[in-house]
């Protein structure tokens, strides 16, 4: 631009005072658009001016030579501490020689009038060629803005040159900007709610923004791209110019390039009403929920365009192949009645049916199952039916035998977070609006409260494959966890307390629980399992931090606490996956540890004093109570002598229904001497058994499964002051034989029945099955570990036995203790893969097994087992 | 000005702190370390696996203090991490030359 020269004094005034309007502008109130609009002009209006005058001052004309504005001072959103991106475009080698002192005596004077000029140089050629390893520099180019120089070498740019490039270079740009924002995205663990987030560059910020506006550009005006519509446009402007205004306060307050939202700015901002139109008066806190809501509207977009897949341009062979195979996109796999999954997501099939709030639910559980994430189209699509009131709703209250399902899937947190996002969780579950984008200040939390919660969920589901040593001691324990929906659903409650004017969040935390309950249809059971592990979420923690786990006292202390081996597995992943959603750094290997040792001595201790603990059956006033209830013409005294002697554990593991039912068993001793009970469960079967303790009870029972082809799981074997042994077996069906013939049930039973009788015998049941099992070898090798504790009890004696799994194993242990006279007082089974780790209680004539006899014992196992 | 170097069980670090903060000093170091000294390791077996501890968890404190309130500090240090069992910890105590604040790069004492 000719014109006359200026002193770069009066220069760099008019540039002070510009700035220092177009600032007083904006805490006067004008809107962060025309603040960006106002910078962007007065830096184009300068940089003009000082080329003209670096121009005048070296060769007077620009022939050859242009400044182009890239990036965001391209797009005009200038901030106010943002670089300047400036290219200096050369049409050859010779005119980018030539134009050196030009450029140099420009930067200069840039610098010296306060703009922070980041400006690259390239010839036109240049521009054209792709660099694999500099993709930043070709999508900054995509914002290209003619400035100051020779407008037709801008033009031939513009035009003629890079249009035919970039269209042939998009899968490359497509596949690098992808690449870069995944990294991006990834660095700020993938969620949007940062306690103090980086308005720029965290997910939902306005990198988000300008990612998926170049994303829009590459992709182009393909007939079948899921561009926005119209709602979700005003949605988009509306985020971005309040992310705007936000960055343009952080600018002005920090005195630099620092987009951190901090605690102390987001009160303030708040008390400015920053960004805001209405009068409401907001405290920090409710500020930034309206923050997360357009950060959740830029990074949605952001992912729409990041999941459409680029065509990968074939040749004209490969276009005619596939034409042929009539290839299009992947296959649709019908995996319910209203949707499929294609492509590793599940798309809806029959969009009519999302008015049907079971069939929506539905596809959150195919997605908690089996780990496949819904698409975004049918995302969008329950996001229309929700955000839409009018339409009408069937179904709308979910059973708690789906959400169960959907609670006990291997991968919850798939079918959660988006189910979050959409809003249909604070739709089922009310009590958790009130942590919905809770900020709480803290210094160690980097999250939300909700998103807190949401990731102890996704730390408990990677446990299937543990990503670091931090969790392998913890996968085991969450693969084989029973009743996972109570943990679940008691990790979304366990911080809802902390959005509610309470003084202690835990007490706000079961308010909820006790107003979700009952609406969600828990039974007493579940809601008391899930109150324990709400009330004492943190005590493991407090007792890791705060007490000498290596003292037997302090085990002793939390085990009275905790009760059970049940609430110790739940409580103990409760408290890995708490921790490890606080931050990042959260859970060290240190703690990690600290909190395995204090599990596994825990563990140790209710195994070791299983028999200690005995009913006194006239003190259980509450349970005899609900007992006599569901037993209906039983009295208190026969209640009585059935529950005498029995191990507390048995009411651990047995709900009150449970033990009335074995109770009607007990009661019919008089008329069969054998009772029996067959049920289906989730994995398997289970058979509980009611008789008068005899020798080699157990492994005859064991040994019937095993000849049934039954895989036993996990056992309890229990005897009350009586003398009556009530047995229950979980096992796998291998063959399907019960599964498929139901028949074959009663048949079962009658099998069971006979042997135990002496009918018949047992040896032809199991010789039948004995090739079978012998074809099959172990994919991993257990090593035998037979050990023996006269402490734990002060009346039997404790073995121990971990070996490799195979069917009739069970059956086989047993043989060898009734072989050597050893009464099985209590009995704990149980398998892990390939492990079974059974623990027995024993006597012998009454007593304890002498060392001579724990000698032979070993020995017989040994030989047993190898 | 003295370094002031502790290695005290993790159950005693609350109550340690919480004394230090009573007795005016506010500034110090955390870290989570393992070790050992005459203490033995622990062994637990779970599911025939055996998980021992060789090196123990510990806490290591380090502060820096004018010398004024050395004995101060170690006193207060000596009455909150004592158990009176084998694994109390040891406290070490080095020379301090010199100790600069980075924002404003204050010296000496007043740096602390």
């Amino acid at each position: 631009m000719e014109g006359s020269s200026i002193p770069l004094s009066m220069l760099g005034r008019s540039c002070d005072d510009e700035r220092r309007r177009i600032r007083h502008e904006f805490e006067a109130g004008a809107s962060a658009r025309a603040t960006l609009s106002a910078l962007c002009e007065g830096a184009d209006r300068h940089s003009q001016q000082v080329f003209s005058e670096a121009l005048r001052a070296s060769r007077g004309r620009a022939e050859g030579f242009c400044l182009l504005a890239l990036g965001g001072y391209g797009r005009r959103m200038l901030f106010p501490y943002s670089d300047l991106d400036i290219l200096f475009l050369f049409e050859n080698e010779r005119a980018e020689a030539e134009f050196k002192p030009t450029i140099a005596e420009f930067s200069r004077t840039m610098w010296d009038l306060g703009f922070r000029v980041s400006s690259a140089g390239r010839t036109v050629d240049e521009c054209k060629r792709i660099e694999e390893d500099n993709a930043e520099f070709h999508l900054a180019l995509l914002d290209r803005r003619f400035l100051a120089g020779d407008q037709e070498l801008f033009e031939k740019l513009d035009q003629r040159v890079l249009p035919p490039s970039e269209k042939q270079a998009r899968s490359f740009l497509f596949s690098q900007l992808h690449r870069l924002t995944r990294e991006r995205l990834a660095r700020y663990g993938d969620t949007i709610f940062h306690l103090e987030p980086n308005v720029k560059e965290a997910p939902g910020g306005l990198r988000d923004y300008q990612a998926a506006y170049w994303l829009r550009q590459i992709l182009g005006d393909r007939p079948d791209l899921r561009g926005a519509n119209a709602a979700e446009e005003e949605s988009a402007a509306s985020a971005v110019e309040f992310l705007g205004a936000i960055r343009c306060f952080l600018h002005y307050s920090n005195g630099r390039n620092d987009n951190t939202l901090t605690y102390e700015q987001q009160a303030e901002a708040a008390e400015k009403s920053l960004g805001v139109a209405d009068s409401i008066q907001r405290n920090a806190a409710e500020w930034m929920r309206l923050y997360f809501r357009h950060a959740r509207t830029l990074n949605r977009q952001l992912l729409r365009y990041l999941d459409q897949k680029m065509a990968t341009p074939l040749s004209l062979r490969e276009r005619l192949f596939s034409a042929a195979k009539n290839v299009t996109r992947p296959e649709l796999e019908l995996s319910g009645t209203n949707y499929g999954i294609r492509g590793g997501q599940i798309e809806v099939t029959n969009l009519t049916a999302l008015s049907d709030r079971a069939a929506m639910y539905a596809l959150f559980v195919e997605s908690s199952r089996k780990g496949v994430p819904l698409s975004r189209e049918a995302e969008r699509s329950i996001a229309y039916v929700l955000s839409h009131s009018e339409l009408p709703v069937r179904n709308a209250a979910i059973s708690w035998e789906m959400m169960k399902d959907l609670l006990a899937g291997d991968h919850p947190g798939v079918a959660l977070r988006p189910m979050h996002r959409l809003g249909l969780l604070n739709e089922i579950l009310p009590e958790m609006r009130a942590i919905d984008s809770l900020v709480v200040r803290d210094f160690y939390h980097r999250y939300t409260v909700d998103e807190h919660s949401l990731r102890t969920i996704e730390h408990l589901q990677e446990l299937a494959e543990p990503p670091d040593a931090r969790g392998t001691p913890f996968g085991p324990l969450w693969k084989s966890l029973e009743r996972r929906e109570l943990l679940i659903f008691a990790l979304l409650l366990h911080d809802v307390g902390k959005g509610l004017p309470v003084e202690n969040h835990v007490h706000g935390s079961l308010e909820a629980l006790a107003s979700a309950a009952p609406r969600l249809g828990l039974d007493s059971v579940e809601e008391a399992e899930v109150r324990f592990l709400i009330e004492r979420h943190l005590d493991m923690s407090a007792t890791v931090q705060r007490r000498d786990i290596f003292d037997p006292a302090t085990v002793s202390a939390f085990a009275a606490g905790v009760g059970t081996l049940e609430r110790l597995q739940r409580l103990c992943l409760l408290t890995y996956a708490d921790i490890h959603a606080v931050n990042p750094e959260a859970l060290t290997p240190w703690k990690a540890e600290m909190l395995w040792q204090l599990f596994v001595a825990t563990s140790n201790y209710f195994s070791r004093t299983l028999d200690r603990d005995r009913l006194h059956a006239i003190d259980e006033r509450s349970l005899l109570e609900q007992v006599r209830t569901l037993a209906k013409s039983a009295s208190t005294a026969e209640i009585v002598r059935f529950l005498e002697g029995f191990p507390r554990r048995y009411l651990a593991v047995h709900s009150a229904a449970e033990i009335a039912a074995h109770f009607g068993l007990y009661q019919k001793l008089s008329a069969a001497p054998l009772q029996t009970e067959l049920k289906t469960e989730r994995h398997g079967f289970s058979l509980t058994l009611l008789t008068a303790d005899r020798p080699a009870l157990f492994s005859t029972i064991a040994g019937v499964l095993a000849g049934w082809g039954m895989d036993i799981l996990k056992a309890d074997a229990f005897a009350n002051s009586a003398g009556v042994v009530l047995d229950t077996f979980h096992f796998s069906d291998l063959h399907r034989t019960l599964e498929l013939n139901p028949s074959e049930r009663e048949r079962f039973l009658n099998s069971l029945r006979a042997v135990l009788g002496n009918k018949t015998a047992l040896e032809p049941l199991l010789q039948s099955r004995d090739s079978a099992s012998r074809a099959r070898a172990p994919k991993v090798a257990v090593p035998t570990r037979i050990s023996f504790d006269d402490t734990a009890s002060a009346h039997c004696t404790l073995l121990e036995v971990v070996a490799q799994d195979r069917p009739g194993l069970l059956y086989d242990m047993g043989s060898a203790l009734a072989r050597l006279s050893c009464n099985i007082e209590v009995a704990l089974i149980d398998t892990e893969g390939y492990k079974a780790i059974d623990v027995f209680y024993l006597t012998s004539g009454g007593v304890k097994l002498t060392l001579q006899k724990q000698e032979s014992l070993r020995e017989l196992l040994q030989g047993t087992l190898a | 000005m003295m370094k002031v170097e502790a290695v005290i069980q993790p159950s005693r670090f609350e109550s340690v702190k919480e004394a230090l903060r009573e007795a005016g000093v506010e500034g110090m170091t955390v870290t989570e370390v393992r070790g050992h000294g005459r203490q033995k390791g622990h062994t637990e077996v779970y599911r025939g696996r055996e998980y021992t501890v060789d090196l123990l968890p510990k806490i290591k404190l380090e502060l820096v203090v004018a010398d004024r309130l050395v004995s101060t500090v170690v006193d207060t240090i000596l009455k909150t991490a004592k158990t009176g069992k084998i694994g109390d910890g040891k406290i070490f105590l080095t020379r301090v030359d010199e100790a600069i604040r980075i924002r404003n790069e204050e010296r000496g004492e007043s740096a602390l």
